[in-house]
């Protein structure tokens, strides 16, 4: 790489080196780069206290609140999903596996507007399910649950993607070795596949999270967006926007992209320890 | 190495050692398994007696894993029977079946430590935590490896690997130890030395072993008895020696190091091969006239005299001519096409038997050839098979 770069006395200088890479910073700057320093500029601009008690607004730590605790329980879900349908695909083999993995990765491709959408069709109060409940007191749509599924649903097949990979690299003798040596199913699972599924795990439930904690589209049309109730911290940045109350705004999307850069310098962190 | 194991033979009375020779360990009958429509095993029965070693030997594709994998119990037979210390287990899973397998890559478990992948068995039958290190210690220190215990497998190297997943089986004590292609991942030099080392361990302890390998030599050096396995049948089953110098198959004759089969036919008590050239028998003669057959002789069962002479051999094979001459130091290997004469001095050239032999240094300093050379030949020994 270095190698090839560097630049010789009395050889020519090969200007598409400084050309190229401007190129890319230059096109950066005011897709990427500028976008995401402006929040921390602005929100910033009349001075940390200002910044602070746009923060701790009621209304704003609510949202965070419930955009972490609906985050979390998704991805415990779809960690476990994930994890189940990984190793009952990777240990048996049936007809329609392969239609079942596509439909699996379908909800990544749908629009989560439309994934809201359907959502609603099936749990609002004319929708299939939703006519079941009709009958108790028990509602789903517009309550936390519905952004809980909501935000299974758009996240889906995050972590199934990366376990299915790591398990299938696996060696199978791994667990025939355990099972000749006494050890019952769970215990080969636990003991064996597990340890090593570890890396792949955390990554896979750090993707999910990211993606639920941002997830904006689905969320709107099934949760409500009522302030204190049903409001994650997408929503409320959009609200307050809407209110023209920029700071407020602004405080929980600088929180926001902490929060996603944090996860993503994990993300990257356990793939390098993975390679080792 | 040389001296940890001298150290280990004379080592005290062992927690393993608790084993009785004498009565069959594991016995095999009628096994059988169908894959699709392939017939990988077909009516297989063997026995392997308490201490004994048995090497299964064959082909890529004869059924060898597939044996040892119906014997662990991770795979399901179609047919036959399978008792282990004299009781059934065919209807038994793996996991109940208390058998050591030793796989082709060792499968050690990669996020356990040496110490950890040897206590497995042992944490599973819900050993005490004082008594697993006690034993993991012991064998650890058997296998010469004691300072290694706390590295993970993938930082010890290919012949550590295998010892460490040879300890992780003796650790629960199985009643017989299964090894699939154990050797063939490990250069040359570490192989031959680690399977002595292995078998004087196994001897020792006194486990009996089911050794799987495609290399002759292997089976030769572990075996106490080969087994030749040729699509899922065995051909043969007896002591090296009986299947290097007596096999009962072609087969068995050309896998076991190389050997020269040639076609004939009986006549009037005497052996016509090809180009007018007539053997006596080594066996009671044959009556019946025409009788298809082949004889087999291995290189170093021929030998090789003046053109004009006759060899002192029990058979004289006549004339022939050399091809090729191949030094390689302790022997050396000649390609010869016998020539279809049957009175000295008539040249014939139609006739196309070519075969190989092999003269050790002195046998060849005796009678220095080279290629072009006209030689007589005779055999010291050669089999008949029928048919
Ligand atoms: N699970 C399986 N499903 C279908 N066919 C199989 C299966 N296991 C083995 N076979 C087939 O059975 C035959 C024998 O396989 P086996 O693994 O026993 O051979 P082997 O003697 O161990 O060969 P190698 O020396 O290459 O390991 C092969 O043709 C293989 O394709
Ligand atoms: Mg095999």
């Amino acid at each position: 790489m270095s190698q090839k770069a560097r630049i010789l006395p009395g050889q020519r200088i090969d200007l598409a080196r400084p050309v190229g890479i401007g190129f890319i910073v230059v096109a950066m700057m005011p897709l990427v780069i500028l976008p995401l320093a402006s929040i921390f500029i602005y929100g910033f601009a009349k001075g940390p206290v200002h910044f602070w008690q746009a923060l701790v607004a009621p209304a704003a730590i609510f949202s965070l609140k419930l955009s972490l605790i609906t985050s979390t329980v998704a991805t415990v879900c779809n960690v476990l999903f994930g994890l189940i349908a990984a190793y009952v695909m990777a240990k048996y083999n049936f007809k329609g596996e392969s239609a079942l993995t596509i439909i699996i990765s379908l909800p990544t491709a749908i629009p989560t507007a439309v994934a809201g959408f359907a959502l609603l069709l099936l749990w609002g109060r004319s929708g299939l399910l939703g006519q079941l409940l009709e009958k108790t007191d028990y509602q789903i749509m517009f309550t936390t649950s519905a952004i809980i599924l909501a935000n299974i649903f758009v996240t889906f097949p995050l972590a199934f993607g990366v376990i299915k990979p790591a398990l299938d690299n696996l060696e199978t003798s791994f667990e025939d070795a355990a099972e000749t040596m006494g050890a019952s199913r769970w215990q080969t699972f636990r003991f064996v596949l597990l340890p090593s599924l570890r890396g792949a795990i955390i990554t896979g439930a750090l993707l999910t999270f990211a993606r639920s904690i941002g997830e904006f589209g689905s969320t709107i049309m099934v949760s409500g967006n009522l302030a204190l109730k049903t409001q994650t911290a997408p929503l409320y940045i959009f609200a307050k926007f809407n209110e023209g109350d920029v700071e407020g705004a602004n405080a929980i999307a600088a929180v926001l992209a902490l929060i996603s850069f944090a996860i993503f310098s994990l993300i990257l962190f356990t793939r390098k320890r993975l390679e080792k | 190495m040389a001296r940890e194991m001298t150290a280990l033979l004379n080592e005290s009375q062992s927690f393993l050692e608790t084993k009785t020779e004498g009565w069959e360990a594991l016995r095999v009958t009628g096994l059988s398994k169908v894959f699709g429509e392939e017939r990988v095993l077909d009516d297989v029965t063997f026995s392997i007696a308490e201490g004994e070693s048995l090497v299964l030997l064959g082909h890529s594709g004869s059924g060898k894993s597939t044996t040892l994998r119906l014997i662990a119990g991770l795979e399901v037979p179609d047919n036959g029977e399978i008792f282990l210390k004299g009781r059934s287990i065919g209807h038994l899973r793996a996991r109940e079946r208390n058998v050591g397998v030793i796989f082709q890559h060792y499968a050690l478990f990669p996020r356990m430590t040496v110490a950890e992948n040897i206590a497995f068995g042992l944490r599973i039958r819900k050993v005490k935590k004082k008594d697993r290190l006690k034993v993991v210690d012991e064998l650890l220190s058997m296998i010469g490896l004691g300072d290694q215990r706390d590295k993970y497998p993938a930082q010890l190297s290919g012949g550590q690997q295998q010892r460490v997943a040879i300890a992780r089986a003796l650790a629960y004590k199985p009643d017989v130890m299964l090894f699939d292609e154990s050797f063939s991942a490990l250069d040359p030099q570490t192989r031959v030395g680690l399977r002595r080392e292995i078998r004087a361990l196994l001897r020792r302890l006194r486990i009996p072993s089911l050794f799987i390998t495609h290399d002759q030599d292997e089976a030769m050096e572990l075996g106490d008895r080969i087994a030749i396995l040729n699509r899922g049948r065995i051909e043969q089953l007896s002591t090296p020696d009986e299947v290097y110098n007596n096999p009962q198959t072609e087969y068995v004759a050309t896998f076991l190091g190389a050997a020269n089969v040639i076609e004939a036919r009986w006549s009037d008590g005497l052996i016509a091969l090809d180009c007018e050239r007539r053997l006596a028998a080594s066996v009671p003669a044959h009556s019946i006239n025409d009788e298809k057959m082949k004889i087999v002789f291995r290189p170093e069962d021929v030998s090789l005299g003046q053109p004009t002479g006759l060899v002192e051999t029990p058979y004289h094979l006549g004339r022939g001519e050399v091809l090729d001459v191949t030094f390689t130091g302790a022997s050396e290997t000649l390609m010869i096409r016998l020539l279809s004469s049957r009175r000295p001095g008539d040249t014939g050239s139609e006739c196309n038997m070519v075969i190989k032999v092999l003269r050790n240094k002195w046998d060849a300093r005796r009678l220095m050839l080279k290629q072009g050379d006209k030689v007589s030949v005779g055999l010291k020994s050669y089999k008949i098979l029928e048919g």
